[in-house]
């Protein structure tokens, strides 16, 4: 019987009901969207971090020495140790010479570097022109934005690198807008690089990209520093505290919205119960006379309060769920998954907001039958 | 001797400075029939809402099947009102959403459990077997009065409290209630009648007549 007068009240009120489950299912939607996006794209996001750029720098110890540099059997050995957490790996040797075009001629860092990892270690760069894809190309180079712009080149025109008394002559593949000081840099193949500098199998730093949590990154470092017992090897402890920073903030603006979202409907769900209050005052007054309890009488509406935060609750997962996949891609260009655990969080949440809401359906355990039944 | 089913002892009951009922005294016997008489205002419905347990009187005891109702708690009421007395009210009041069975099973669920069977037995007791599903916006002002009948008796209460059942009705559907009426008196109920109709107070055993509050006669109808 039970079932059967919950069904009746529900049917009865649809109207207002239906409201009702709109307002809890637009904050369901928004909630389940935010709370999704929190442990889905935190975690994309804290990958993305990792391909921007390299989270790990291996190079000679500081010494008198200002050319201190690293012998590239340790990239050798990185390789060898397999880590899951290592993502690429590369060595650079940097050089400070010049750039010389018809007519220009500017002083650029020549970096050289294996060129096929260069895509993989610096995924977020714009490329106007194309990457290099074979590690040891003598003949091409990519070049930063600003390093052509002083030089006036364009792709496919070439440029010719000057260090100390020696040259190359390159043709320029790509043009890179990093955004930062790569913007000056010529980037060459690490062998012609080691020619112009006129030294054998070396570089002047190993970067790592490392994925996974701060900790695992600790634990990276660790095994990374047993493996090269005569290098330094450093994290870059600047990018990791400033992306830990971010995710911060973009966790405290999802809870914050979240509560916010979760106050509203709670208010909109107040809305169309207090209204509802009104329309069953007599009802209530005419089961009180007829022997009904105020306990029995109260669960009816606070199971109708909760069908409510199911329904919208539901609803709401469904939609939320799209709306995660279009902020994720829109706002932070991740693919975003859909978390099943995120169902009982917001069916959970909704429920409570919903009983919260129905707060003024306890009024009418004050109602006195005598008083409905005298029709006041 | 009848032993009384209902004791009046000295009942008075004041809203603020209002003096709804002063001081009334007297007793039904069980399987009575009593038409409650007197002009608006008299505290007719003052005094059957006391003896329903839906009001409390300020002084004085309202004694049924020997239980004194003013003294009741909420939840003793609460049972009290389920188990000891049915209700028939002149607007039905029966709840608008629900079918004419749903109406009677729910009196059964506040009492224990509700059994589709018997109500369903109750509403074809009283002429409305055809209307088992039909909400009360679909049936006549009889129809609903009876299903109100229906849904008083079928907790088997020991009294039946009745404010002006026939107050709304067509004298067609106003026999039909009465003829209700009249059987359930044959078959023992104790009814309480509310009445402003001479020939309704006289189809009863006793008429009791108040003015202001005040009981003026019990008189006694010859059968």
């Amino acid at each position: 019987m039970f079932w059967r007068i919950l069904w009746r009240l529900l049917y009865a009120s649809r109207a207002r009901l239906a409201l009702a489950v709109l307002a809890v299912a637009s904050g369901a939607a928004v909630c389940a969207a935010l709370l999704n996006l929190d442990l889905d794209a935190t975690d994309k996001l804290t990958r993305e971090f990792r391909v921007l750029g390299a989270n790990v720098v291996i190079s000679a110890p500081p010494s008198g020495d200002a050319a201190a540099t690293v012998n590239l059997d340790a990239i050798r050995q990185i390789e060898e140790l397999r880590l899951p957490e290592i993502v690429a790996a590369a060595p650079y040797l940097y050089l400070s010479g010049d750039a010389e075009t018809e007519g220009n001629r500017a002083a650029v860092i020549v970096a050289g570097t294996w060129l096929d990892e260069v895509s993989r270690m610096n995924s977020w760069w714009k490329v106007d022109g194309n990457w290099v894809s074979a590690r040891e190309n003598r003949s091409e180079c990519m070049i930063g934005e600003q390093a052509a712009s002083r030089l006036g080149l364009i792709p496919g025109q070439s440029v010719k690198v000057h260090y100390a008394a020696r040259e190359a002559t390159l043709r320029v593949a790509g043009i890179v807008t990093a955004g930062s000081s790569e913007d000056s840099q010529i980037f060459i193949a690490l062998p012609l690089a080691q020619e112009l500098a006129g030294m054998g199998e070396r570089a002047s730093l190993i970067e790592v990209i490392a994925r996974g949590s701060a900790s695992e990154i600790e634990d990276v470092i660790g095994r990374l520093s047993i493996a090269l017992p005569g290098l330094e090897v450093r994290p870059l402890r600047q990018l990791a505290q400033a992306e830990g920073r971010l995710l911060e903030r973009i966790r405290g603006l999802l809870f914050g919205t979240v509560l916010l979202i979760l106050a509203l409907s709670s208010l909109a769900v107040l809305a169309a119960m207090a209204g509802l209050a009104l329309e069953r005052r007599r009802d209530v007054g005419l089961m009180k006379a007829l022997g009904g309890s105020v306990r029995t009488i109260m669960r009816f509406f606070l199971a109708e309060a909760t069908a409510i935060g199911f329904a919208g609750g539901i609803f709401g997962f469904i939609v939320g769920m799209a709306l995660s996949e279009w902020i994720g891609e829109r706002v932070f260009s991740v693919s975003i998954t859909p978390r099943l655990i995120v169902l009982p969080a917001t069916l959970a949440l909704m429920v409570l907001v919903s009983l919260a809401g129905a707060l003024p359906l306890r009024l009418l355990g004050r109602v006195r039958p005598s008083d409905i039944l005298r029709g006041e | 001797m009848m032993a009384a089913l209902v004791q009046v002892e000295d009942v008075s009951k004041s809203y603020g400075g209002l003096r709804a009922l002063d001081s009334v005294t007297f007793e039904v016997l069980s399987g009575e029939w009593i038409a409650i008489m007197g002009p608006s205002g008299s505290g007719k419905t003052t005094l059957i809402n006391i003896l329903g347990g839906l009001d409390r009187p300020t002084s004085g005891r309202a004694i049924v099947d020997g239980v004194n109702v003013g003294t009741l708690g909420e939840r003793q009421l609460t049972r009290y009102r389920a188990e000891k007395v049915g209700f028939v009210f002149q607007h039905f009041y029966l709840v608008p959403y629900l079918s004419a069975l749903e109406n009677v099973m729910l009196a059964q669920y506040f009492h224990s459990i509700a059994d589709e069977v018997e109500a369903a037995e109750s509403l074809v007791r009283v002429g409305l077997g055809d209307r088992l599903h039909h909400l009360p916006s679909q049936l006549s002002g009889g129809e609903q009065q009876r299903v109100a009948l229906a849904r008083a008796l079928i907790n088997h209460p020991k009294l039946i409290l009745a404010d002006e059942p026939t107050g709304n009705l067509d004298e067609a559907n106003e026999q039909i209630v009465l003829e209700l009426l009249r059987e359930l008196h044959r078959s023992g109920h104790t009814i309480l009648l509310v009445t402003h109709s001479p020939e309704i107070g006289r189809m009863a055993d006793r008429r009791i007549e108040l003015a202001h509050g005040r009981l003026m006669h019990i008189v006694a109808n010859l059968t």
